[in-house]
């Protein structure tokens, strides 16, 4: 019913909107004012009381010169363009008739806007004298008047419907004496999900209506109620020539920086160049942080945190505020500037949520660097206290790490314990706490963090089983560290894409290291170490001291001279140490994640079945990460799967697996693998791409 | 009476109480509503006290004691006034009022609170249904003495949309809704919530003409019925919100006062001048109000405590109406002179004058 009936509003509205267009006809480029008046005696018809002039032909015809002038000077001061009709004087010559002085009254109280009083005095005189009837024009001028109150309160109180109500009964209202009610009934017809109406509005509005500014305006209201390429197109009814040309530019560049707006926190879209120079141009002609906090956010987000940083630092200059110092801070980080943006965002840290978030994440950035780094007491110190009140987890597990690594294994135990109690699901501050409570011989402590985790937590177990010792100076911590992925402020899917490639190279590195060091211990001097650093070329040497500068240089993650010196070790060695040179090259290679000169390396010479598993299982690892990373999803899972049959998959690839099933539309079988890495105990990026599932396949399931 | 079949072992009291309701219905089926004529019974001169004192020129009621606020209510009891005082230039503004600043609401319905220090001045854009109906009637009554069709017509609309959407229904009953939001069931948790000073009951038949499709005549039935419910207790006075979750018991609103407080007040005036005069619960307020007693007060409901004792002669008056209506003793001569100081006593102060006027001369 109500349906039906608001339909019915619409389409008569519309249709006047029609009739008044076509009134106002040919001649639309003319201010709608200046329009051929009615003839004196023909009461305003109700589509052309564009000013309203009832007033003033009254007093023309009562000869009243002083308030016909007074008159010609108020509709002057509220309409610019009007002109005075040419016809008044023809009024005034007329034969004098006898005036009932209540209309002029009735006039005057209507000119000073007492339009309850002017009711009031027609119907008093009406009970008086029930024959007598008000002027017909002053009738139209009350109703209208009225009908603008009613539209205008409706409207400031959203009851679009009224607001469509009364327009509709009022066609008269809708001209462009009445810019202020064509605005609100466009909105009215947008918050009544009409849009394609309000732009019918704008468009009769551009058309027919003169005044520039009102003009502008409309544009304006357009965008905050219509999509933005039905703004663009209202900007063809710009008028480039006449007395008072357009200038919509200012329209075209909030249009350019919306685009570049959203641009800027996409990294998948590019803005034009025209866009970002007209942003630039914004920049430079105001002193706003507003489009400079836009492009500076456009560029950190696509590759160039430099210039971003800069862009913030303007910001801030123009007292951008909390968002500003949030993009100073990100693009520091981003620039590997840690220490700085700790030490900047920690100033910022109370302002808002935003700038709380991202001195925790650098913070903990800060205090889990490869290689751990010496911080001083001061940096620290004054990291605790925010995590603490913050109750951050991935802060605590930080702290725990930078307790470990320097040898403070009761602090760092608590703070594992911390983000334990903060985040129980907590995989790797369990995996801490475990280290640290070994590292202290404290039984009951380990034991305990066995038998809640070894079931979840394969590392665990094994620490359990004695299969991986943790050894004094060489604390697993830093090698597992990187896997703890740091959550980077917009996208949380970003961190697990970006950093998986490094936590798979450092976790095959664990699994072979233990072999390679017996290897090391077995073949090479103890001087090794300490000499490779001086030593420049392996040219020449003999095949064993060749193979030991080889793992030296590898200890010393220097593994492109690694493989020069596996190379002359594989040149001249027998076949026990060409062997081990070629695995050596082969780990040196896949270090630099070069994942085909691994396979031929490890081609070079026959290998143990158990080093070729382990080999074979990096490279198809790597090659797989390789794919992924260039969008080759179908590959990356080939790959994946070949790597499936000889080892089992660990966490980290069946999240790239998952990951690509995902890209490849695949929901099912995404959401499948991130539900089996979920019960594994990676719940947490496990759960960003089950909500990715989620989100990717609602409209599917609708 | 299937009910009572069934169990037969309910308590005495709770068969008193549905005696006592049923008993009640019986009552209330008996009632009728007398119309009034409400033109010409308001002197000129009381009229123009009140007229200069609380309404502008734009036609605004002004509440001289909430912050001179406007408010449906105010605009409707102007509007009544100025019919009883036969002003129609005094309507017309009211009207005029009400009809740009306040007839807004999409439902067709009147946003009851208009605030000159506010923006929007709609400062509370719900209705208010005692505000609707006074407003309805007044223009209904006014179409018919100065024969304006524009006024009957705005009424007929109005009528129509209280009709559409205040009338609640919980199971078999039709009550009338404070607000067209937030006091029925599932609105609030002891929802329905009513207040029954919001039944002007004079209006329920004229607004029947208006619009018929509406049960406007089972609705201020139930009125009464929910009336003489809630002043079954001890205390015998209706709290001003009540929730009528359960119909036979009646309890006093969540978060409103147990009181029977400025609202009711208005109800024995609306039960005078709709004629129903038998009630028995009116007796029972006369006793209480007469001067050798409590006087017209703010009670607590629960407690039987008064909280206010009330003195203006608008309050007053409202008590002498009683007496002269129930035993014919004339209102005493210190109530007769009108000398108004705030908005609401002086309102009540009036619509007993008029009511006494058009009704009982001699008491007056």
């Amino acid at each position: 019913m109500r349906l039906a009936s608001s339909a019915i509003t619409i389409a008569v509205l519309v249709l006047g909107f029609a009739a008044i267009a076509q009134q106002v006809g040919p001649g639309s480029d003319q201010p709608p004012s200046s329009a051929p008046n009615p003839p004196p005696s023909t009461p305003p018809s109700a589509n052309q009381p564009q000013v309203d002039e009832s007033a003033l032909r009254y007093f023309a015809s009562q000869g009243d010169t002083r308030r016909v002038n007074a008159e010609i000077a108020r509709l002057r001061a509220l309409y610019p363009n009007w002109t005075p009709p040419s016809d008044l004087s023809q009024l005034s010559s007329g034969p004098a008739v006898a005036v009932d002085p209540i209309i002029e009254r009735l006039w005057n109280l209507y000119k000073e806007d007492r339009i309850a009083e002017v009711r009031a005095a027609i119907a008093e005189r009406q009970s008086t004298d029930p024959n007598w009837k008000p002027p017909e024009e002053l009738v139209t001028a009350l109703d209208t008047v009225e009908a603008r109150r009613r539209l205008t309160n409706a409207s400031d109180s959203s009851q679009w419907r009224t607001v469509l109500t009364v327009a509709t009964e009022n066609p008269n209202l809708l001209t462009c004496v009445n810019v202020d009610v064509l605005w609100r009934v466009a909105e009215a017809f947008a918050k009544t999900d009409q849009t394609s109406r309000s732009r019918d509005v704008y468009t009769y509005l551009l058309t027919n209506c003169g005044n520039p500014g009102e003009r502008l305006a409309t544009l304006q209201k357009a965008l905050t109620i219509l999509p933005e390429n039905q703004v663009a197109d209202l900007l063809q009814f710009e008028r480039k020539t006449g007395e008072t040309p357009d200038n919509f530019d200012s329209i075209r560049e909030e249009l350019a920086r919306r685009r570049v707006e959203r641009a800027s926190n996409d990294d998948k879209t590019t803005a034009t160049a025209e866009d970002l120079a007209v942003v630039e141009r914004m920049i430079r002609n105001t002193n706003e942080p507003g489009p400079v906090l836009v492009l500076a956010w456009y560029n950190y987000h696509h590759g160039n945190p430099a210039r971003g940083l800069e862009l913030f630092k303007t910001a801030l200059d123009r007292n951008g505020g909390n968002k500003a110092a949030e993009g100073y801070a990100m693009s520091l980080r981003a620039l590997e500037r840690i220490a700085e943006a700790e030490a900047f965002a920690y100033d910022w840290r109370d302002k808002a949520p935003e700038n709380m978030k991202v001195y925790l994440d650098v913070a903990t950035a800060l205090l889990t660097q490869d290689p751990p780094p010496r911080l001083e007491t001061r940096v620290v110190s004054r990291i605790v206290p925010v995590v603490s009140s913050q109750r951050f987890p991935d802060g605590a597990q930080a702290l725990g790490w930078y307790s470990y690594n320097t040898s403070q294994f009761q602090t760092a135990r608590e703070w594992f314990r911390l983000a334990l109690e903060w985040r129980p699901e907590d995989e790797p501050s369990a995996y801490g706490l475990a280290l640290s409570t070994q590292r202290l011989n404290d039984r009951a402590g380990f034991n305990a963090v066995v038998a809640q985790w070894r079931d979840r937590s394969e590392r665990i177990a094994d620490l359990a089983d004695g299969a991986t010792p943790a050894r004094p100076g060489q604390p697993r911590a830093q090698v597992v560290q990187p896997a703890q992925t740091v959550p980077q402020a917009p996208m949380r899917s970003v961190p697990v894409q970006a950093e998986a490639p490094r936590v798979v190279v450092e976790r095959s590195a664990v699994e072979v290291e233990p072999t390679m060091r017996v290897a090391t211990a077995a073949t090479g001097s103890t001087s090794g170490r300490r000499n490779c650093i001086m030593t420049r070329s392996a040219d020449g040497m003999a095949p064993d001291a060749a193979l030991t500068l080889g793992w030296c240089l590898m200890d010393a993650n220097r593994p492109m001279e690694a493989v020069n010196a596996f190379d002359q070790a594989i040149r001249r060695g027998s076949s026990r140490i060409r062997e081990e040179a070629a695995y050596g090259k082969s780990l040196a290679y896949l270090r630099k994640n070069l994942t085909s000169e691994a396979a031929v390396a490890a081609a070079q010479a026959p290998q143990t079945s158990q080093r070729r598993v382990e080999l074979s299982a990096s490279i198809l690892g790597q090659r797989a990460l390789a794919a992924y990373r260039d969008g080759r999803y179908v590959e990356t899972i080939l790959a994946l799967s070949e790597r499936a049959r000889i080892v089992p998959e660990q966490n980290d690839l069946m999240l790239i697996r998952g990951w690509s099933y995902y890209k490849l539309g695949r929901y099912k079988d995404a959401e499948r693998i991130f539900r089996a890495v979920q019960r594994t105990g990676f719940s947490e990026e496990a759960s960003v791409g089950l909500n990715a599932v989620l989100e990717a396949s609602i409209p599917n399931r609708q | 009476m299937r009910i009572f079949a069934k169990r037969g072992l309910l308590l005495p009291c709770l068969l008193a109480g549905l005696l006592s309701i049923a008993s009640s219905m019986s009552s209330a089926q008996n009632l009728s509503v007398q119309p009034l004529n409400v033109a010409g019974t308001l002197s000129s001169g009381e009229w123009e006290a009140y007229r200069s004192k609380f309404i502008e020129d734009n036609g605004r009621v002004v509440d001289n004691a909430n912050g001179n606020i406007s408010h449906s209510e105010g605009q409707g009891y102007g509007l009544l006034l100025a019919l009883a005082a036969n002003d129609r230039a005094s309507f017309e503004k009211i009207w005029n009022f009400v009809f740009t600043e306040l007839l807004i609401r999409d439902d067709g319905l009147i946003a009851w609170k208009w605030d000159p220090g506010a923006k929007p001045r709609v400062s509370d854009r719900n209705n208010a249904t005692d505000g609707d109906i006074l407003i309805a009637y007044a223009l209904a009554k006014a179409g018919t003495a100065w024969n304006e069709p524009r006024y009957t017509t705005a009424a007929q609309k109005l009528a129509a949309s209280i009709g559409k959407h205040t009338f609640g229904r919980n199971g078999g009953i039709v009550f009338l809704l404070p607000g067209a939001e937030g006091f029925n069931a599932g609105d609030r948790p002891d929802g329905p919530v009513i207040n029954i000073s919001y039944w002007v009951f004079e209006a329920f038949p004229v607004l029947a003409g208006l619009a018929p499709q509406y049960e406007w005549n089972r609705v201020w039935k139930e009125g009464v019925t929910l009336l003489q419910q809630a002043t079954s207790g001890r205390v015998r006075l209706p709290a001003d919100w009540l929730s009528i979750q359960s119909r036979m018991q009646t309890k006093p609103a969540d978060g409103f006062p147990p009181e029977f407080g400025y609202n009711s007040l208005r109800i024995p005036l609306y039960l005078l001048r709709a004629g129903m005069t038998d009630l028995e619960w009116l007796r029972a307020l006369k006793l209480r109000w007469s001067a050798e007693n409590e006087g017209v007060a703010v009670v607590n409901v629960v407690t039987g405590n008064v909280r206010e004792r009330l003195t203006d002669q608008g309050y007053a008056i409202l008590s002498a109406a009683l007496a002269c209506a129930l035993d014919g003793t004339p209102v005493p001569d210190t109530l007769k002179t009108f000398d108004p100081q705030l908005y609401y006593p002086s309102t009540l102060y009036l619509m007993t004058k008029s009511w006494l006027g058009e009704k009982h001369p001699q008491c007056v």
